[in-house]
């Protein structure tokens, strides 16, 4: 048995993120991932009431642009997947717009980059 | 006459009277012996039952304080293991924060918090060790930390919220004590049924309303209830019944020791029963200041440097850990937000050429050092091959 008197673990947080996330599920990769661009919706002008602190946090964090889900967490450090939720749900609600992060510059084909070098070389070199 | 005394038979009578009065005075002190032996006995026996019952009392006192100090002991344990386990789960979740396994953890938190709260239970019962320190929480946060603790913690809802916190002191009992309550309210009430939570302001200090749309309590039940609530409660784990129903109980020995209030002798409007807890000014406080980082000012309330998002990012301040904070006034151009078109039109022609300024200067200076950029990129081949792959 460990001490009895003296030995005081630092309790947890009071609120669990499973009472924030309400007990939702967690989205879905695809639709929600850790680079998806999230910001306040536009027609969302007022606020309710109703959000608990964290979802209004989310909101004030979001409301001056554009920042991925990633950053999100960084700045409220939930995990991750709890700010998942938040944002799906907050989403759902229509308080926050998400958009698909910008999708990588494709890689241009190596060999039609030697053919263009090569013919460039013929011709001038 | 003295005829008779030479009768012999007369002085056999004479005798035998004699003989009976004798007798009868004899059996009458007998008779006061015995009665006064029955009386000793009486007596002895009154005195007996009395010491028999008192040494019976003593050994149930001294067997319920024994079981107390075991339940606390053992209870202590239980409660320091529960606390550890939250903390390790704490850290699994920020540290898989971002895969699958989060919402495995989540589960196991709440049944660890459920776990943790039992052992508190019992632990409250038996004089024991209520939790850890806590900080000042405010109202809203202690109610949540109640709907934590129990099974059905999706069927409570909270209705409205306060600018009040709850002393360092109250808050783990309130916590504990709501969530006796929320436990009863969900499971005497059917599972589609929604938990009703509203926090108001009176002028005693504030309510706690806890409604159900189940189907409330008998007169039996308001009755046991109330008694355990009150101070003519028995004391310890006994007489709690099988299967044990500690939430009263529980609530009881909190409300004395704290100094709040529980009633619930009134029905909700929904027809199952409404629970009041009200907490005295005593036990409130301002409302804590968070300690997560605060979120970013609204942008109106921020000085405006038009300089760029450079500028932006030196007049931010920084975060708790000493990082400056990002803050967006103007969104990226990789990705323009709404708001951009409005504010790209907006701009004076001074600015705008400024702006063109910067980028030509930019170009330029990018042009004359190209030829020595080339040699360090060949050097360090992943600087510049930022997102590609080198070929």
């Amino acid at each position: 048995m460990t001490g009895q008197d003296g030995w005081e673990p630092e309790a947890a947080e009071l609120v669990r993120p499973y009472v924030i996330t309400k007990g939702r599920e967690l989205p879905d990769d695809e639709q929600l991932s850790l680079i998806t661009l999230v910001t306040v919706s536009p027609d969302d002008t007022r606020r309710p009431t109703r959000l608990s602190p964290e979802e209004q946090s989310l909101l004030d964090i979001c409301s001056a642009g554009y920042l991925s889900v990633a950053e999100l967490a960084g700045h409220t450090r939930f995990p991750l997947g709890v700010v998942r939720i938040l944002v799906a749900s907050l989403t759902e609600a229509g308080h926050l717009v998400t958009r698909p992060p910008v999708a990588r510059a494709r890689l241009a084909d190596k060999e039609i980059l030697e053919e263009v070098l090569n013919g460039l070389r013929a011709k001038f070199g | 006459m003295t005829e008779y005394l030479g009768n012999p038979l007369v002085w056999a009578l004479l005798v035998a009277l004699v003989a009976a009065a004798a007798l009868v005075v004899r059996q009458r002190k007998a008779v006061r012996a015995l009665r006064q032996e029955t009386q000793g006995l009486r007596d002895h026996y009154a005195e007996l039952e009395n010491d028999y019952g008192k040494s019976v009392q003593a050994a149930q006192e001294r067997a319920e304080d024994e079981t107390k100090t075991v339940l606390k002991s053992a209870m202590r344990t239980l409660q320091g293991l529960a606390a550890e386990q939250q903390l390790v789960l704490s850290r699994l979740q920020s540290k898989y924060g971002d895969s699958a396994i989060l919402q495995d953890l989540l589960e196991i938190d709440h049944t660890n918090s459920q776990f943790g709260r039992r052992a508190q239970s019992i632990a409250v019962l038996c004089d024991g060790w209520l939790g850890g320190r806590r900080d000042t929480a405010s109202v809203y946060d202690v109610v949540r930390s109640a709907q934590g603790r129990i099974r059905h913690f999706r069927r409570v809802e909270i209705l409205s919220q306060v600018d009040f916190g709850i002393t360092s002191r109250a808050v783990e009992p309130v916590a504990l004590a709501l969530a006796e309550l929320l436990d009863n309210a969900t499971s005497y009430s059917s599972p589609d049924t929604v938990v009703e939570i509203n926090i108001r302001t009176v002028p005693k200090g504030i309510c706690v309303v806890v409604d159900d749309a189940g189907v409330g309590m008998s007169d039996e039940e308001r009755a046991r209830a109330e008694k355990l609530l009150s101070s003519e409660r028995a004391s310890g784990v006994a007489g709690l019944g099988n299967p044990p129903q500690f939430g009263f109980a529980v609530i009881g020995v909190l409300c004395e020791r704290f100094g709040f209030e529980v009633s619930v002798d009134s029905s909700s409007p929904y027809g199952g029963v409404r629970a009041v807890v009200l907490l005295p000014h005593e036990l409130l406080t301002a409302m804590p200041e968070k300690k997560a980082p605060a979120p970013a000012v609204r942008a109106a309330a921020v000085p405006v440097t038009d300089g760029g998002p450079e500028a932006a990012a030196l007049a931010a301040a920084p975060t708790a850990d000493g990082l400056p904070r990002r803050r967006r006034k103007r969104p990226m151009a990789i990705v323009p937000g709404n708001a951009s078109a409005p504010r790209a039109a907006g701009r004076s022609d001074s600015e705008q050429a400024q702006i063109m300024g910067a980028f030509q200067r930019g170009t330029q200076s990018g042009r004359a050092t190209q030829p020595e950029a080339g040699d360090q990129t060949s050097s360090t081949p992943g600087a510049s091959s930022e997102g590609h792959e080198d070929s």
